[in-house]
Formats: structure tokens, sequence, C-alpha cells
């Protein structure tokens, strides 16, 4: 498939293996620089405790549900559809059809969340990957359906786990999703706090790196973002390699729903608000170009640290988080300006 | 002859039909004046309807309260006592034809459990009255509640009740709907004090008073625990900024410690939003930051910032740090009976809507209406949390 890539768009595919692994290296040098940066501010006194390993284990938990959701975000930015705005309100449904049939048990509870998150993921397939809506405009419009949908069904009321559950059994467990120490679970160390949400970040990069770079699907995906005309030249099923981008998307979603809605022990309509754009940031950090086909989830995975990272130092230094806000949106533009730069040099608009 | 006749039957229509619009009204007065709301319940079994006992001290306003330092309570003498100290501006006359049957709009900030309480319990006072009750929902987006009061006004109900916004918006909000000759009720929020003109009354909670108790039942507790301390850092999580809450719960208390508990030490503040992660994230690197400095906090709500709060304590190992928060939603009290928050306020949601609609009522129905009335002030521990159960939201 590599071989056909760059024979149908070689300009596009310039980049090799070994350019992909220096963007993966630039990504995370780019994180010890701000590790870096953390140290120099320790010691001269500016901050204090960035330097300790619970702080880093804070810094990887508080950006694991990010991690979750931009490992799926990034198959949409992968396959050329820049984003998926429907992602809070797939994790708010989600969420609270979970919290909803927990009358039933745990599991049968975590299998309805996912099929319904599965099938606002077939929506957004058939609507864009066979009509060519536009990506942005359609999950932005699937967004306020599945809001008025949830406004609609629960009256704008928040369900709580143990009020809904059969047993208190069951509502400890869905508790637990966000709380679950794997460490001590499997009978280690409690003070390593390593939560199931980071866990499930670290599978989910290595499931997405393994796809997107040793399967078929992770090749016609690949191709279908860096050039769709060419992809469907070439006889990729372009229709369906979109639509799976998109339910992969809505499945990590389905993920990230369940352990914010485990962490606030509620299901509410504003579970998920704002991880569209934080998990499309995170991608873009990450090395993964808006226009598509190029990147890896390993690299989105340091745009997530990144991000981690920035947001600590800033609060360690005291900056409010309305401006955490402008500093990120910031250098959003500034990583999508240099994308987009070095996109056209190589022939290539980020568009 | 035929000319007088017709005159006559004109003349006695026109008294015929004004007598039995005044009859009407006398009979719609008489009927409303019957209608008893005080039997009416919330979802947590406390009456619906309970004005604040306390009487508010009015203390005499400084020449220019914005040049006093923001630590002291006259710093926000304008936000705390706005309502008070007004000169009401092209005040509608009451009909004094009775509540029943009359039409309001009633537009909240934005959708919330909170709200979804709030409306319930406004709803509930509206159907005792057999008012025509329609509730509107900006969801936080200021210029569509803008649009909102445009489309109300458009309407012509009888009275639009208003939670506004944004506190420095709400005068212009305010005085559009007064020249529109439309009688305003605003509610919950503190508007600043221009607004209070234009409405005939303010209803809701005395958030500046009520967080002044929780921040004294909060350093007394932390004083306790840290006996020895010469200084005892705090910090407080906000509200979103913008509306009185924002000022409310973190100057209000800040300002009251500083007269009543010198040694509390802000050493920071931040406005974090309402998601439990951001929450747990930020208080995370608080505690990084400050280590066993940091020794209270003070939330400015008691659900998804303070299970962040909790969340982020529990990975710190910290147990030791007094945290305390605004509202009594179901999380908030579940914390307070596992001994987590230590003291969180009483702040009826369905009450809040309940006694904006009870306002208007007794002015449709010609009562006096104090310019501004204030549900009941408490303070929910561990020891008092089960009164206060089942929880409205």
């Amino acid at each position: 498939m590599e071989d056909k890539l760059k024979t149908t768009d070689g300009r596009s595919l310039r980049s090799g293996s070994f350019m992909r692994f220096m963007i993966v290296v630039g990504i995370y040098f780019a994180a010890a620089l701000f590790i870096l940066l953390g140290a120099v501010l320790q010691a001269t006194g500016v901050i204090r405790g960035f330097l300790s390993v619970q702080n880093f284990i804070n810094i990887i938990d508080t950006v694991s549900m990010l991690g979750i959701v931009a490992v799926g975000m990034a198959f949409v930015t992968y396959s050329g559809n820049m984003a998926d705005m429907s992602v809070p309100t797939t994790m708010a449904l989600t969420g609270i059809v979970a919290v909803q049939m927990l009358q039933y048990g745990f599991w049968p509870a975590i299998g309805i969340a996912i099929v319904t998150g599965l099938i606002i993921g077939m929506i957004n397939a058939i609507v864009i990957g066979r009509f060519r809506a536009n990506p942005i405009i359609w999950t932005l419009a699937v967004n306020y359906v599945t809001m008025g949908v949830i406004r609609l069904v629960w009256v704008n009321k928040q369900i709580y786990p143990d009020t809904v559950a059969s047993t208190a059994g069951v509502s400890q467990s869905f508790d637990s999703i966000y709380r679950l120490n794997v460490v001590q679970h499997i009978g280690g160390n409690d003070l390593l706090n390593i939560r199931l949400p980071m866990l499930m970040m670290l599978i989910l990069v290595v499931i997405g790196q393994f796809v997107l770079s040793r399967t078929s699907f992770g090749g016609q995906l690949k191709m279908t973002g860096a050039s769709f005309r060419a992809a469907k030249f070439t006889g990729v099923h372009v229709e369906s390699v979109i639509g799976l981008a998109f339910v992969v998307c809505a499945f990590t979603a389905t993920l990230g729903g369940l352990a914010v809605t485990s962490l606030s022990r509620v299901g509410a309509w504003y579970n998920g608000a704002g991880y569209d754009f934080r998990a499309v940031t995170a991608v873009v950090i990450g090395g993964m170009t808006l226009a598509g086909g190029r990147g890896s989830i390993v690299g989105v995975l340091g745009g997530v640290l990144i991000i981690g990272l920035i947001n600590n130092i800033m609060t360690l230094l005291g900056i409010p988080t309305l401006s955490q806000d402008i500093i990120r949106g910031a250098i959003f533009i500034i990583v999508v300006g240099i994308n987009a730069k070095s996109l056209r040099s190589l022939g290539r608009d980020d568009t | 002859m035929k000319r007088l006749l017709l005159l006559f039957a004109v003349l006695a229509l026109v008294a015929g039909t004004t007598f039995g619009q005044s009859a009407a009204a006398k009979k719609n007065l008489e009927d409303s004046l019957k209608v008893d709301v005080s039997v009416l319940k919330a979802a947590d079994n406390q009456p619906l309807i309970v004005l604040s006992t306390e009487k508010k001290v009015i203390p005499a306003r400084p020449a220019n309260p914005e040049a006093l330092p923001e630590t002291d309570p006259l710093h926000w003498y304008d936000m705390e006592y706005a309502g008070w100290n007004t000169k009401k501006v092209n005040q509608p006359k009451s009909p004094g034809d009775g509540a029943i049957g009359k039409k309001i709009i009633f537009i909240v900030h934005g959708d919330h459990p909170w709200t979804t309480a709030c409306i319930l319990g406004a709803k509930k006072v509206a159907d005792a009255y057999k008012i025509q009750f329609k509730a509107l929902s900006p969801n936080w987006d200021l210029a569509v509640q803008n649009q909102m009061i445009d489309q109300a006004i458009n309407e012509r109900p009888d009275a639009i009740l208003l939670i506004p916004l944004d506190a420095k918006t709400a005068p212009q909000q305010a005085r559009k709907i007064n020249e529109a000759g439309i009688p305003l009720f605003l509610f919950n929020t503190l508007p600043s004090a221009e607004a209070m003109n234009y409405c005939i009354a303010w209803t809701g909670p005395d958030d500046f008073g009520q967080q002044r108790k929780l921040a004294r039942v909060w350093a007394d507790e932390m004083k306790k625990r840290n006996a020895d301390a010469k200084s005892i850092g705090v910090a407080y999580v906000q509200h979103a900024p913008g509306g009185s809450p924002y000022y409310a719960r973190c100057w209000g208390p800040m300002s009251e410690l500083s007269g009543y508990a010198p040694s509390v030490n802000t050493l920071i503040k931040d406005a974090p939003g309402f998601d439990a992660d951001k929450a747990s994230q930020v208080v995370g690197d608080w505690l990084t930051r400050f280590g066993p400095d940091l020794k209270g906090i003070f939330a400015a709500d008691d659900s998804a910032q303070a299970i962040g709060i909790f969340e982020a304590l529990k990975k710190a190992g910290r147990n030791d740090v007094v945290v305390v928060a605004a509202g009594n939603s179901r999380q908030g009290m579940d914390l307070v009976k596992q001994g987590k928050l230590f003291a969180i306020t009483y702040q009826t949601a369905e009450g809040d809507g309940a006694l904006a609609v009870k306002t208007a009522s007794d002015w449709f129905n010609g009562k006096p209406v104090p310019p501004v009335s204030y549900i009941p002030q408490k303070i929910i521990t561990k020891a008092n949390v089960d009164q206060f159960y089942p929880a409205q939201w």
C-alpha cells in the first residue's frame, strides 16, 4: 500500500518512515523542552513541586480522558475530514444512557452506551462518507440535535448512578471506571496511582498506532486523507474508509464519555463540553495535519502530553484559566499556521 | 328620538361592559387572594416559599465604593446592596385585578439541573394561580437572552421575570423591558445597581450574605484544625465570570475574612468552569504548588467542582484541607454526609423560582411588594444534612 501511495500522490506522500519518525521525535523533543522549562522554573524558585513523580502522574492522569478522545479524533483528521464536532454530545449522551441503564446491571449499561455511541458514529459515517457532507457543519448539526435529544428526554435533569443502579455494587462498578487504581487492583503499590483511564489511553494509543501504520485500513485511510480522488481512482472504497474513521471516533468518544460521567458521578448534558476543540488541539500539536494523511497516533499522544504539561506549568505559575484558554488557542493557531506553511512548501494546501 | 334611543343603548352597553369587567376583575382578585401558596412543598419536603427572617442591615454607601480595596466589604456595596437604595423609574401601576389568568414569561440564564428545579418551583406557584407560564432558556448565551427579551416584549405578557445573565448588561435589558411598559421582576442573580431602577422587585438569595456566613464557619474550622498557625493559606474555585455569583462567592468570603479572620490568607483564586476534570486538574496543581500551606478551599459550586476538588485531594493523599462550597446539590449533600465537604449553603432552587412568581402574583393582587426579598440562609453541615434530603437537583 505504501508503494501505491507514493506512486499515486508522490508530492503529498513525500515524507517516508524516517520523516514520520522525525516528526514524532520533534513532538517528544518539544515535550522534553516543556519539562526542561518546568525544571528551570523550579530551580529558579518560580514554581515548586514540578519535578516529582506524583506531579507527572497527575499530568498524565488529568489528560487521560482527553487522550482517549483524541485517539479517535485523530482517525477523523487523518482521513482528511478535519474534526468531529459531535464528540461533546456523544460523550454526554452515552454517559447519561449508561447511567440510566444501570438499572439493568453494569455490563448491559456499558453495552447499550457503546451501541448508542456507535449509532451516532454510523450516522456521521453515512452522511459524511457516502454523501460527502461538510464534516464540520454536519457534525456540528449532529451535536445540536443530540443536545436537543438529551434536553428533551431528560428535561435538563442530571441522573445519579446510585439512584438508578440495580444494586450498590453496580453503582460502585460504574464509579470505578474513572477511579479504579490499576496497580493496586493487580496487587501492586497503592502509592502508584495509575487509574483505568490512563491505561485505556495507552492501550488505545498502541492499537491506534498499529491500525494506522500496520493494517490495510490504515494505509487506505492515509491515502484517502492525502488525496481523496487519487484514493478513489486506486480502488479504495473511500466511503467506507471515511465512515469507519467516524465510527472509531464515536467509539473513543463513548469511552471518554463513560470516564467523564464516572468521574463526575452524574449523567448530565454538559459532560464532555469542550472536548472537541481540546482533542483537535492535541491532534494538531501531535503533528497531524488538518488536511489529512499525515501524522501518527504516537505523535498525538505527544500532543496530549504537551497539553498536560502546558496546563500544569501555567497553573503552577498562577496563570488564570481564562488566560490559559487564550494561550492554548494561540498555540493552536500557531501550530496550524506552521503546518499550513510547511504543507504549501511541499506543494499541498492545508485545506 | 331614534338617535336618542341609540345613544342610550350605546351608553348602557358601555356601562354594562365596564361594570361587568369591573365585577369580573373584582371576582378574579377575590379568587386570587384566596389562593394559598404557603402550603406548597419543594422536592426536598421543605416549604416551597419561605422568606428570610434575617434583617439585612444596609450601611451608608461610601462615596466611591470601587476605590476601596477588594478585600473591603464595602467595595462590593453596589452589588451586595443593589436594589435597596434605588430610585424606581417609569414603574407601571399594579392592575390590582388578581393574578389568576395572567401571562408571565420567565427567562432564565441557561440549562442546568438547578435551573430545571427553579422552573419547577416557579411552575408550581404559577399553576396555583392558573397563570399562563412560559419559560425560556438562552443556554448561557447573552446574545440569545437579549433576543428572548425582544421576543418576550413582542408577546406583550403581563410581566417578564428575568435572571440576568450578566450583571453589567442587566441595566440595558431592564431598561428595554421597562420602556416597553411591561412589568419586570428580576430574580436569582444580582444585577448591577442601575438595573434595579427599572424593575418592580428583585427576589433571590442574599448571595453575599450567605457566603459571608459560610466563610465564618469555614474560618472557624480551619482555625480549630490549625490552632498554632500564624497564617492559613486558602484558595477559591470561582463561579463563571460575569454573573454576581462570581463576585459574591469569592470576594464575599474574602472580604468577610479580612475582618473576621485576618490570619486566613488567600493564596490563589481561579475560575476553571464546572467540569470535574478541569477542577481536579487545577486543584491538583495548586496542591503541588502550595503543598501543606494550602489549608482550605472555598468552591462556588458544590457539585462538579466539589467532585473534582476531592478527586485532586484524594490523589494527593490530603484529608486535612477544609473544603466548603456554595449550593446544596445532591452531590454536595452526599459529600457533606460522607464528612468530606465541611459545609455548604442551603440554596433552594425551587424556592428561588417560586418566590419570583409569588412576588409577581402579589403585585397583580395589588399587595405592596418590597424592592428586595431574600430566600432564607442556612448552613448545611454533617449535623443537619439529613433534613435536606432528598435534594432538589
